[in-house]
């Protein structure tokens, strides 16, 4: 049977203004990968970093975000990183249509827990090790 | 696209009440981790700390809520638990804080952990498995 295995040193950013879900999004990823996650309230603020230190693996942000919000954010991180997951998350129908426009690899429709979050990482995050060996990521 | 989440008829913006039922699953998934040894590393025992935190604190206030309102019927607390469940709910965090801060739990608090753990998972009829979750093997 081969062996999960997370990729290496992955990054990952969470993106929402409400303290709230964005720490229990946070919680739920820092345990899952176990490596720190990158938090941010606004847009621009995440944006600003990416561009000076590095797209992260993976960044998942509410649609609805102050200065540049996530359905602007999808095509700009798409251009500049297109190997960059994101994953937009919304209470608003309506905007499901949009994010799927927009080339958002995955909506995640709230109310949302921990088995939506969980299915993120293994969708996007786990690696299949063909060699079978349960290798720890530095 | 891959769509996760509640169904469009039934999507709001998330409540407190959403929040600590999440919690608590994942504080439940983080102990049955910890009882099926799987590993831990820093980060993992950062997140169950805070994670245990918050849990703690909520249960408390939501217990002290009923405390005071009573049967008051202007009060409706939306989760519906008896005290009691606040109690439990409070025992598993901080016997997660215990394994996270390193401590090891002997035999028989290890039976009282699990046996806790499944009152609650019965109460809020939560049967989350953790042996799909593969990449929790792995820190």
């Amino acid at each position: 049977m081969r062996e999960a295995t997370i990729i290496a040193n992955v990054k990952i950013a969470v993106i929402d203004e409400d303290v709230i879900v964005r720490d229990f999004i946070v919680s739920t990823l820092m345990y899952s990968v176990n490596r720190d996650i990158l938090t941010f309230d606004n847009g621009f603020d995440a944006w600003v970093s990416f561009e000076e230190s590095g797209f992260p693996d993976m960044i998942i942000a509410d649609v609805n975000l102050q200065e540049i919000d996530g359905l602007a954010l999808v095509s700009k991180v798409k251009q500049a990183s297109p190997g960059t997951v994101v994953v937009l998350f919304s209470d608003l129908p309506e905007n499901e249509t949009k994010v799927r426009e927009k080339g958002s690899d995955a909506f995640i429709a709230k109310p949302f827990g921990v088995n939506e979050l969980f299915n993120l990482v293994q969708t996007f995050v786990v690696e299949q090790d063909p060699a079978g060996d349960p290798s720890t990521p530095a | 696209m891959l769509r996760l989440g509640s169904r469009p008829e039934n999507m709001r913006e998330m409540e407190l009440d959403d929040i600590f039922i999440s919690r608590l699953q994942l504080l439940i998934i983080m102990t049955k981790s910890y009882l099926n040894k799987y590993p831990l590393g820093s980060y993992r025992e950062r997140s169950i700390l805070e994670n245990a935190e918050l849990v703690k604190v909520d249960a408390v206030g939501l217990a002290e809520d009923i405390a005071f309102f009573g049967s008051d019927e202007d009060f409706h607390n939306g989760l519906n638990f008896e005290p009691v469940f606040y109690q439990r709910v409070k025992l598993l965090a901080v016997m997660a804080e215990a394994f996270a801060k390193g401590h090891s739990l002997e035999e028989h608090k290890q039976e009282a952990l699990e046996k806790n753990l499944n009152t609650i998972c019965e109460t809020i009829t939560f049967s989350k498995t953790i042996s799909d979750m593969q990449f929790l093997k792995v820190a």
